[in-house]
């Protein structure tokens, strides 16, 4: 029980529960939008890492890299739109559940025979030396984890609020028929949020990937845990899902410290089911009046 | 009697032809797929529950085959059970923890529903792993399957017990998804709400749907445990999930003949993949099947393009990749899903549904013969009103936020009269509605019916103590058939416990809803069209159907939420007069409505309510010459004519709040 390991693993587990909460951050974007989420958000940050290590393969350099990524993690995410979800919205059924889920595991096998099956490293120019900060031991790696998180999620936030077309997203969120009526085109409203949510998802991909290395099964933990920080914060509120990322993250090191680190899966999932129970709006949720 | 006959028929020689084959064929391969035929059908008509008839994309089942399995296997080896015990024990763990699982899952929809089932599954996956004492963990744990009355278990008498299991189940199933209980289900896929509102309760209806569905899922685990024996955690995985799923969606919804043929895709597929050419036969098959498909559907014009292209691009990929790749094993996932998103996109019904309609031609299966009408007497017999209080709100206030939409609001409903609630937009006439209905619950005031307190928060209870309602937006069953959208909401019928109806023994009471229903709908002029789907009916026929289920509930109080609206000329005139039968047989009607001349020509009271209270109360005529109505309509008090028309009393006319 010496504080100083809980704090250390407290520390580094919260900088990877950024990570989570950037993809959760994923599943917000086209929720505001189309109250749907992507059940193969996971496959898509794996598919858009795969890319970009290729990309590095071919001899481009990692930060000319990054943004050849991000393209790609929204060309896919367009994919899945037109695919799996625009059908669906059109008719009014959940359907988009079972579509996403089946474009995910179409994905994943396309990666496992074109990438392989084995775990590949992902290299970066950012050192993983250990520096002393605060009595706890991070790594410039970690922190660039944190930074890259915070650094996307602003740039949306800000492009949501300043631009016209950030506007129309935040319009289209509040409310899609008015929005509509004032002559701003849902569809597209909603391929914007796609693309976006696959950019985030491919640049969750590129960060994690140093520290975890990349395969096919590479985020399928990650997106259980970043499904659980979706719920518990609520779908509606960026700021939460950094907060329950953090805190969730957090929890798991100190688990797996404690419990083993079979279990480190467990506390993510015990919370998401009981927030359901008690809250499913989220933590940070709005509570809708049902109308009938 | 004809249908009868073919329907039972081929269920019995397709169960008397697998039980046959073990005598007729040696083949302890054969016998292998034949009895992962038979757990696969029980596994899949348990998915089917909450896939099909529930309509929630559901990712626990795999669990409960996984704890259903080791709860079979522990109770042999650790326990020393025997196989009858062991599989009641898988079952019941199954039944259990599904109901459990339900519970949080009550208030859930959709995707959240999804992740909830999702992490369920994780979460067993995980204990199974980790409590290594008692599974064995990553080991595996290894069991024998003991003998029954002292006779070893031989692979045919093994399978002869799965079959029989399954067509035990097949019965039990088919009798309980075709009585009230299936209908319910069927109804919380399509409106929750309304479910709650026709006193049917979402949430019993949906943890026992789900907990059958999940015991079910126990039992076949329990079977499966004693067909490999040797278990390992991570057999229970997402891929198998996602084969799940494959085979009901491929097979047909609530269909237990689209479970059956679910299953033997399920089981014959590992041999597809690994022979070559029959994966091209297969393949290629499946691309001239969504070809026609697609093509029927865009010169029919009844699909989409995307509907109609899609599955053939998904079918082309398959068919060009089958060429092109050297081990299909490897490809397995994408395959799976290249057919599922056929599936999913262009046969929305599946196999057997699209099936069924063919061969429901092909043989001449004539449609179930419905029961002669029962005499309206027997369901809503006519009685005296007496003119007393029946509905009482206090100071009724609801509050959203700031935003006062019912603001100290009092009225009296007496007992034989049409009522009118009437008011400007947004005056607050709906959210009365929901308070009294019980969809909100009021900020503070009171609601007494017959001077008792009439329960609030919830609809269920509401709809319980003898108030029913339709909805401005309709709320209908859409699936369902206008027959049995009324059947769903009868009362008074049902009595027979579930045993009886498992066992087929409460089919005199369906009977006598049918007739029952069936009469309802005559009364709205509906009877021709008992059999069409509730969402393939006009708009006009959709109105009424929701009177005929609300008066289904046989209430003392009936609220009509603009019943009026969108409706053409003659079908208003039909509504006038459908609501004077109504009242005419001692119904008292709260009625919300827009149209001034339904209003003036039907109720006895009107209050007129703006900005969450009420502003005037009397009669039609009354009403429509107070000043602050006119205000509150057009906005400005009216000015006053030269011979002092405005206000036949002479009363000073009120400043405005």
């Amino acid at each position: 029980m010496n504080p100083s390991i809980i704090g250390q693993m407290a520390v580094s587990g919260a900088l990877m529960g950024l990570v989570y909460a950037l993809i959760a951050y994923g599943f917000q974007l086209t929720y505001a939008t189309s109250k749907s989420i992507n059940f193969g958000q996971g496959e898509l940050v794996m598919v858009s890492a795969f890319f970009s290590l290729t990309l590095m393969n071919l001899g481009l350099p990692y930060w000319a890299m990054i943004p050849g990524g991000l393209l790609f993690g929204a060309l896919m995410g367009l994919a899945v739109e037109r695919a799996g979800v625009r059908l669906a919205l059109e008719q009014k059924s959940e359907g988009w559940i079972l579509l996403t889920i089946i474009l995910g595991l179409f994905f994943f096998s396309a990666a496992e025979n074109l990438w392989g099956r084995d775990d590949r490293p992902f290299p970066t120019p950012i050192s993983a030396d250990p520096i002393h900060v605060l009595g706890v031991d991070v790594t410039r790696l970690e922190l660039s984890v944190a930074v890259g998180v915070l650094a996307i999620m602003g740039a949306i936030e800000l492009f949501k609020r300043r631009t016209l077309l950030g506007k129309a997203f935040e319009a289209v969120s509040a409310d899609r028929d008015a929005a509509e009526l004032m002559g701003i085109s849902a569809t597209r409203t909603v391929m914007l949020s796609y693309a976006l949510s696959g950019a985030v998802a491919a640049l969750a991909g590129i960060l994690v990937s140093p520290i975890t290395t990349v395969g096919p099964t590479m985020a399928s933990a990650l997106i259980l845990k970043a499904f659980s920080v979706a719920v518990v914060a609520g779908l509606d509120s960026g700021f939460g899902v950094v907060l329950i990322g953090m805190f969730l993250g957090a929890l798991e090191s100190l688990a797996s410290f404690y419990l083993g680190s079979g279990w480190r899966e467990a506390p993510g999932l015990l919370l998401l089911i009981l927030a359901l129970a008690v809250r499913p709006t989220g933590v940070f949720g709005k509570a809708a009046i049902r109308k009938v | 009697m004809r249908r009868i006959l073919l329907l039972r028929g081929a269920e019995l020689i397709v169960f008397a032809a697998l039980a046959a084959i073990p005598l007729l064929v040696v083949n302890p391969y054969a016998l292998g797929l034949l009895t992962l035929l038979a757990i696969y059908g029980i596994l899949l008509i348990g998915l089917d529950v909450t896939v099909g008839y529930l309509g929630q994309v559901n990712l626990a089942h795999v669990a409960f085959l996984g704890l259903g399995a080791y709860t079979a296997g522990l109770a042999v080896t650790k326990l020393g059970l025997g196989m009858g015990p062991a599989l009641a024990a898988a079952m019941a763990v199954g039944l259990l923890l599904g109901g459990l699982l339900a519970l949080p899952a009550l208030r859930l929809e959709g995707p959240q529903f999804a992740l909830a089932t999702l992490s369920f599954a994780a979460l067993s996956t995980t204990a199974l792993n980790e409590l290594e004492s008692l599974t064995g963990g990553a080991q595996g744990l290894s069991l024998s399957r003991p003998p029954v009355f002292g006779h070893a278990l031989t692979p045919p008498l093994f399978f002869w017990l799965c079959l029989a299991l399954m067509a035990l189940v097949w019965m039990l199933m088919r009798n309980m998804l075709s009585s009230q209980w299936g209908r319910a289900f069927e109804a919380l896929r399509d409106s929750p709400i309304a479910t709650d509102a026709m006193g049917v309760g979402a949430y019993r209806h949906r943890v026992a749907a789900f907990s059958l569905g999940s015991g079910l899922g126990g039992l076949a685990g329990g079977l499966y445990a004693f067909n490999f024996q040797y278990l390992q955690p991570q057999s229970f995985n997402y891929d198998l999930m996602i084969i799940l799923l494959l085979g009901v969606v491929l097979g047909g919804r609530k269909s237990l003949w689209g479970a059956f043929v679910g299953a033997s895709v399920i089981v014959l597929l590992p041999n597809l993949l690994s022979n070559r050419l029959l994966f091209q036969i297969f393949s290629a098959s499946g691309f001239a099947l969504a070809l026609a498909a697609g093509l029927r559907g865009l010169v029919k014009k009844i699909t989409r393009p995307f509907q109609a292209l899609a599955p053939v691009a998904a079918m082309g990929l398959l068919v060009v990749g089958g060429l092109l790749v050297e081990n299909t094993e490897d490809w397995r996932k994408a395959i799976f899903a290249l057919m599922l998103f056929s599936v999913v996109v262009g046969l929305p019904e599946g196999l057997m549904g699209f099936l069924s309609l063919f061969l429901a031609k092909l043989f001449r299966v004539p449609q179930a013969p419905l029961p002669k009408p029962s005499d309206i007497e027997t369901i809503l017999p006519t009685h005296e009103a007496d003119g007393a209080p029946l509905l009482v709100l206090e100071d009724l206030r609801r509050h959203f936020g700031g935003v006062k939409a019912v603001d100290g609001l009092s009225m009296t409903v007496r007992s034989g009269t049409i009522h009118g609630l009437i008011g400007p937009n947004g005056s607050g006439k709906s959210t009365v509605v929901n308070v009294i209905s019980g969809l909100y619950t009021p900020s503070s005031g009171r609601v007494l019916l017959r001077g008792g307190a009439l329960p609030t928060g919830s609809l269920f209870r509401v709809s319980r103590s003898g108030v029913a309602r339709t909805f401005q937006n309709l709320q209908l069953f859409g699936e369902l058939t206008a027959l049995e959208n009324v059947m769903v909401a009868l009362k008074g019928v049902y009595r027979s416990p579930l045993p009886m109806v498992l066992l087929g023994l409460a089919r005199q009471e369906e009977r006598r809803a049918q007739a029952d229903a069936l009469c309802l709908l005559d009364r709205i002029g509906l009877r021709d069209q008992a059999l069409t789907r509730a969402k393939d009916l006009t708009y006009g026929a959709q109105r009424f159907l929701e009177v005929a289920r609300a008066l289904a509930r046989k209430p003392d109080l009936l609220i009509l939420d603009e019943p009026a609206a969108g409706l053409a000329h003659p079908d208003v005139v039909q509504l006038i007069e459908i609501i004077k039968r109504i009242h005419k047989r001692g119904i008292s009607i709260i009625l919300i409505e827009h149209h001034m001349d339904v209003v003036s020509e039907l109720c006895h009271t009107v209050t007129v309510l703006d900005g969450g209270k009420v502003i005037a109360e009397g009669s039609p005529d009354e009403v429509k010459r107070d000043p602050r109505v006119m205000e509150a309509y057009l906005g400005q008090p009216p000015e006053p004519g030269p011979s002092g028309t405005s206000d036949p009393s002479g009363a000073p006319v009120p400043e405005p709040a």
